[in-house]
């Protein structure tokens, strides 16, 4: 117990730098690749007859782009921001977390350069290729060291809820991954995966299921916990709520799995589990959102003012609708309906762009300018303007998505009443046009806000400078 | 089914791993007076 | 006081030497001024930038912070400064070190339910199948790899989240009898063992049912029952111990070479020589060794009137020296004194048994006899046909039976009411007469004290010829100053800073001071007197029609007369109102004048007054009463009011001007607060009616439950849920009563 700990310690805010600028990127990225795709599905020919611009090349790019380009730099970026912040230390191996992200960037660089060329394990959300695994293992293993050195050695004695999450998303994370991209190499990008058949469905989709659930919701719980009392300047509604809220989500998760698997050759009484546990799983996700939304009762006009604080509380009411929406459809009846049409994208999406997107950029507002010395971003109005466009390009493609997809289950299980199908296949898709237009220009205006975002933080930045923040030194409680 | 054989062990290896970081929770006293903990965040900086 | 606490003989009051880091000790203080969370937040910075102090841990709830501190850097007094300079005050708790184990015991019980409450979640999950699958749906080896999930998951809620009950019932059997903790042991156990069977052994006799679910489902709700009936106690206890914690008190103690110093009492040692002035409490046992004086010692042995204590005699610690300055010596200390003992008994108080459940302790006896024998007999009876049946049916009687319930009803209701009523200021001194007070129909006021404003306001003074009132007022304060009657410390405060001394004095209960005044270093002795009008030989005289009237005289006889405006306090007419709103009764009995008792009886509201009256009137009164076969609740705080706040079925002391009157009565009301009387009255038959509620459901429950389990008519999953559910109710019942109603 040293009285006096390294007075003059500085917060490692340079990794955290280099993220949230990454995050940006490949966020404009991972989106234009979206945009593109969705043009192909209204415009087919837009593929040149180019194998590397065919759809199903680039819809898993996109995909790895937006989830773990965007989706991870976001995550990486703030929970090494929060996890200094809450525990008043800089972080742990400051050098290993440096390894972490430019092992991380050069997996994404590898992804974008594979996945076109047709590399792929052909398991949803990880298509990417055995040696490519390995290196995503080793930047996660230096992620976990750093993270949870940096909490082993804090000056203060309570965890952070935040960290809680970002705790739970890592380690969850690191376990889906190892399980199931289990796989038996058979030369250098190809390999069989361990599993098969029925077997392999059932490991994806836990895989799968749990993916959303640790990395697009626990992860982003914990940037939701930390910048909106943070922004709001309020402490969050119940802390006591929080806590309860992680262990129920964090224990009911992991069964829900099976619903994405309904109507398939798995076991009836496994879809069953899976409807009961996703039905259950609302409980917590609703108590979760309540909570966050409820850091601003009594200063609602906060919400007028503060276009931040808009983009982190519509992103919890987006949080809310999809944890309500997901439950719903993974009821059997209604899935019957729902599987295999627009519906889902609808619905990923409105989990993706409105949950995910609007609270990492968000976050990312609140983030940039204090790493720069800034006091805001360059142009307050600009955010406003991403703000709507993206709202409304959120509105536009999960409203065409979900008409498409009821439309499309509709025409499906259309029977004449000799026993034969009313529609054929593609009389579905040409129905589908109009909607798929409507949805590219959704895209666009959400593409289109994240280049305000992307030029807002280039003027930020060039105008600005890195800050070193020193360590309060008054750490009140050592652990 | 023969799936259920690695998933269902892993998930009681995860139920107990999860059990035990509460369990060091509670006994940290992670739990006890945490009413100034939501604060503490907004003092800092 | 201060200056005491860095004492190092005190610090083993209030602090102890941190484990694992040598020359460091930890210490908790109780926080004065903390009403929000970042306020903890400012105590925490406060503290952490002392040198020396390190670990600082506020939990606003309690308004408490634990800190480890390092006695070569740093002083009590420095945290206190540094408190104050943040603009909080502070005081050391060493009760809170006693705690200790109390918070050991919850973290205990908290980790043992969120084992078996997460355990059962899981276990549920592998439960859920053989629940929505249709028959053969399952395969055989999938059942069975659920099987064995379930019992690796149950495994640990029935070693480990299990243990208190296992522990209990073991202990009860082996000093044969028969607790109920035993049928809910012998449930689980048979439910786990032959669950364990099944699974290992699907084709054995038992079958190939398991009751994992059952098992922790009833561990969870049942632990949770506990967890709810552990937080209400605990509460209570906190409040309790908030309200008897102190600053470590000083004595004088003689020098070897003659004279005295002023030391904390931690420091005494058996054979010490210390003065105890009036007003003083006795640091310790011991025997007088010079000087004569009134003692109060009603805290320790129930005499109300205090008793002359002279050389030679024993005096106990925690009583009070009325007027003369005694010197004793002392021969126990801490631990050992009465005092000591009192303070322990007063904590079991909080533990004893009120008569209902003193009852339903009687009655669970034979009930789980007749419960167990019950289960073997069912058992016995469908064996031959099905053995896994019979096997069920008797874990659904073992488990279905909720003694818990019964015995739970009314503990768990009091505790929660006690607690409440501690908060407002109310100590329950008896958890019993809490249900005594429910049926209170009189309430007697026993003193105007009770109603009146302590510092009375001094409205004019009549002297003898020849004596100026100025100089009257300081004869009277000399004497006033030494006693704790509120007229006398109206008169010193009236008086002010006097010149004259007084020496010899002795306090006669219900009459007035006698002393010998001197002026000057003594040359103008005379023999004083100060109380009532027939003490002082008073003249009769027209009355005045005012409140009260205290005399003095001299040798040769009345000297003046000092009249006081006796202003109301604030709440009495309200509360008057509030007790008459209830239906109650409400009287007033005085020794002052008739006159002024009726016309103060007039403002208040109470419709019958009577003055004039000596304490055995008070207690002929009170007996009449309840001969007439009224139920009263007697409100006091004098010296005279032992006899009759013993006789009266319940007794409030307003603790305000004499501590002593406390230990007498069934509650205790802080700061003299009129208003927290109905608020009592009214939470004791809230808490009769929730008592009744807890039994009546009790009752019906088993009644109607254990005949369903013996025919085999109730699953024990259903049977589980059943009796947990049940004991929960109680508690949520009763938990209803640990926040007050509205005040009138």
């Amino acid at each position: 117990m040293n009285p006096n700990p390294a007075q003059a310690a500085l917060y490692n805010d340079t990794v955290v730098r280099q993220f949230s600028i990454m995050a940006v990127v490949w966020g404009v990225v991972g989106m234009l690749v979206g945009l593109f795709i969705a043009a192909e599905l209204a415009w087919p020919e837009l593929n040149f007859g180019i194998p590397w611009l065919s759809y199903g090349r680039l819809r898993p790019l996109h995909t790895n782009a937006v989830i773990f380009a965007f989706g991870g730099c976001a995550l990486m970026g703030t929970s090494y921001y929060v996890v200094q912040r809450t525990c008043q230390v800089p972080l742990f191996l400051g050098k290993l977390a440096s390894f972490h992200f430019w092992a991380w960037q050069a997996v994404i660089v590898a992804a974008a350069i594979s996945l076109p060329m047709g590399y792929t394990q052909g398991k949803e959300y990880a298509e990417l290729e055995w040696p490519i695994d390995i290196l995503i293992t080793i930047a996660w293993v230096s992620y976990a060291i750093v993270f949870f050195g940096t909490i082993g050695i804090r000056k203060v004695r309570h965890i952070y809820v935040a960290n809680w999450f970002y705790g739970a998303f890592i380690i969850a994370v690191a376990i889906l991954h190892i399980v199931n991209s289990a796989a038996v190499p058979a030369g250098w990008m190809k390999s069989y995966s361990a599993y098969a058949g029925v077997q392999d469905a059932m490991i994806q989709w836990w895989y799968g299921h749990n993916a959303v659930g640790f990395f697009l919701t626990a992860g982003f719980l914990g940037m939701m916990y930390y910048f909106i009392p943070k922004q709001a300047g309020r402490p969050v509604y119940s802390y006591r709520l929080t806590i309860v809220h992680f262990w129920a989500l964090i224990f009911t998760y992991m069964w829900a799995g099976p619903h994405h698997l309904h109507y398939t050759a798995l076991p009836d009484w496994t879809q069953s589990i899976g409807m009961v546990f996703s039905l259950i799983l609302l409980a917590p996700s609703w108590g979760g959102m309540i909570n966050g939304v409820m850091t601003l009762s009594g200063a609602w006009h906060k919400l007028r003012d503060d276009p931040i604080l808009r983009f982190l509380i519509v992103s919890l009411s987006f949080y809310g609708m999809s944890t309500f929406e997901g439950p719903m459809m993974s009821i059997k009846t209604v899935n019957a309906l729902s599987h295999y049409t627009d519906w889902t994208i609808g619905h990923v999406h409105s989990g993706a762009l409105g949950w995910v997107g609007l609270i990492s950029m968000g976050s990312l507002y609140y983030l940039i300018p204090r790493l720069y010395g800034r006091k805001e971003m360059h142009s307050v109005p600009a955010i406003e303007l991403h703000f709507w466009l993206a709202t409304v390009g959120i509105v536009l493609y999960i409203a065409a998505m979900w008409i498409a997809g009821v439309m499309q289950g509709l025409m499906w299980r259309g029977i004449n009443g000799d026993g034969t199908l009313t529609y054929t296949f593609v009389e579905s898709v040409k129905a589908t046009y109009p909607f798929y237009v409507v949805r590219v220009l959704g895209g666009v205006l959400y593409l289109g806000g994240m280049l305000v975002m992307a030029w807002n933080t280039w003027m930020t930045v060039t105008q600005g400078r890195s800050v070193h923040v020193p360590v309060p030194v008054l750490a009140p409680a050592a652990a | 089914m023969d799936i259920l054989f690695l998933l269902i062990p892993l998930s009681v290896a995860l139920a107990l791993i999860i059990i035990a970081a509460l369990g060091w929770a509670v006994w940290r006293g992670q739990f006890e007076g945490i009413d100034a903990e939501a604060q503490r965040i907004l003092e800092a900086d | 006081m201060q200056t005491a606490l860095d004492e190092p003989a005190e610090w083993e009051g209030f602090s102890r030497p941190l484990a694992g880091r040598d020359g460091w000790r930890e210490c908790y203080l109780a926080i004065e001024g903390m009403h929000c969370a970042a306020c903890a937040l400012t105590v925490e910075h406060a503290l952490a930038l002392l040198p020396g102090v390190d670990n600082v841990r506020v939990n606003g709830a309690s308004a408490t912070a634990l800190i480890a501190w390092s006695p070569r850097l740093t002083r009590p007094s420095a945290w206190l400064a540094a408190l104050a300079g943040a603009g909080y005050g502070a005081l050391p708790a060493g009760d809170l070190l006693l705690a200790a184990p109390r918070r050991q015991a919850q973290r205990v019980l908290l980790w043992r339910w969120l084992v078996a409450g997460f355990c059962m979640m899981q276990v549920m999950m592998y439960a859920v199948p053989a629940y929505v699958a249709s028959p053969g749906d399952i395969t055989p080896d999938i059942a069975g790899l659920l099987g064995w999930a379930s019992w690796v998951l149950t495994l640990p809620v029935v070693l480990f989240s299990c243990w208190p009950f296992f522990s209990t019932a073991l202990r009860d059997l082996r000093h044969g009898r028969i607790g109920m903790d035993v049928p809910v042991a012998l449930g689980i156990a048979i439910a786990f063992g032959a669950s364990t069977v099944a699974t290992f052994d699907p084709t054995g006799p038992l079958g190939h049912e398991v009751w994992y679910d059952s098992v922790t489902m009833f561990v969870f709700f049942l632990l949770s029952g506990r967890l709810l009936e552990q937080r209400l106690r605990d509460r209570t206890a906190g409040s309790l111990e908030a309200l008897m914690r102190r600053l470590p008190q000083t004595i004088e103690r003689a020098l070897p070479g003659g004279g005295f110093e002023r030391v904390p009492v931690r420091r005494l040692v058996a054979g010490d020589l210390v003065r105890v002035l009036p007003g003083e409490i006795f640091p310790a046992d011991g025997v007088v060794t010079d000087g004569e004086s009134q003692v109060d010692e009603a805290l320790l042995t129930g005499e109300s009137m205090p008793v002359p204590r002279g050389k030679g005699q024993l005096v106990v610690a925690g009583s009070h020296n009325l007027s003369g300055m005694l010197a004793m010596r002392v021969e126990r200390i801490g631990e050992q004194t009465r005092y000591a003992q009192i303070v322990t008994l007063m904590e079991q108080a909080s533990m004893d048994k009120p008569r209902l459940a003193r009852i339903a302790d009687r009655i669970a006896t034979p009930f789980l006899f007749a419960v167990v024998a019950a289960a073997a007999a069912a058992a016995a009876w469908w064996w031959s046909t099905d053995p896994s049946h019979a096997v069920g049916v008797a874990i659904a009687v073992l488990i279905v039976t909720c003694p818990c319930a019964l015995s739970l009803a009314t503990p768990a209701a009091t505790l929660a009411a006690a607690g409440a009523l501690a908060r407002r200021g109310v100590l329950v001194r008896r958890l019993q007469a809490l249900e005594a007070c429910a049926s209170i129909d009189t309430v007697v006021f026993d003193k105007t004290g009770t109603l009146t404003l302590a510092p009375m306001a001094l409205l004019a003074t009549r002297c003898r010829p020849g004596i100026e009132p100025a100089r009257a007022l300081a004869l009277a304060g000399a004497l006033a100053q030494h006693s704790l009657h509120p007229a006398s410390r109206a008169i010193a405060a009236a008086a002010g800073k006097v010149d004259c001394i007084a020496t010899g004095l002795t306090e006669l209960a219900g009459h007035g001071l006698r002393a010998t005044v001197s002026q000057d270093g003594g040359r103008h002795a005379r023999q004083l007197r100060l109380g009532a009008a027939s003490f002082c030989d008073a003249p009769a005289r027209r009355h005045t029609a005012l409140g009260l009237e205290v005399h003095l005289a001299d040798e040769a006889g009345w000297l003046a007369v000092f009249e006081f405006d006796e202003a109301l306090r604030p709440d009495a007419q309200a509360a008057i109102e509030a007790l008459r709103a209830q239906g109650l009764s409400v009287q007033l009995l005085s020794g002052d004048r008739s006159v002024s008792v009726q016309r103060l009886a007039r403002r208040v509201g109470i419709e019958a007054a009577w003055g004039d009256c000596s304490p055995e009137g008070k207690l002929r009164h009170v007996s009449r009463a309840q001969r007439q076969g009224r139920r009263v609740a007697m409100v006091g705080d004098g010296v005279n009011d032992g006899p009759s706040l013993a006789r009266a079925d319940v007794s409030i002391a307003m603790g305000q001007a004499v501590p002593l009157a406390q230990a007498k009565a069934d509650f205790v009301v802080l700061g003299g607060q009129l208003g927290a009387i109905p608020l009592l009255l009214s939470q004791a038959r809230r808490t009769r009616r929730v008592v009744r509620e807890n039994l009546l459901w009790a009752a019906a429950y088993n009644t109607v439950c254990v005949p369903l389990a013996v025919i085999g008519a109730m699953p024990p999953w259903l049977a589980g849920l059943g009796m947990a559910l049940s004991s929960l109710l109680v508690v949520a019942n009763s938990a209803r009563l640990a926040r007050l109603p509205a005040e009138h």
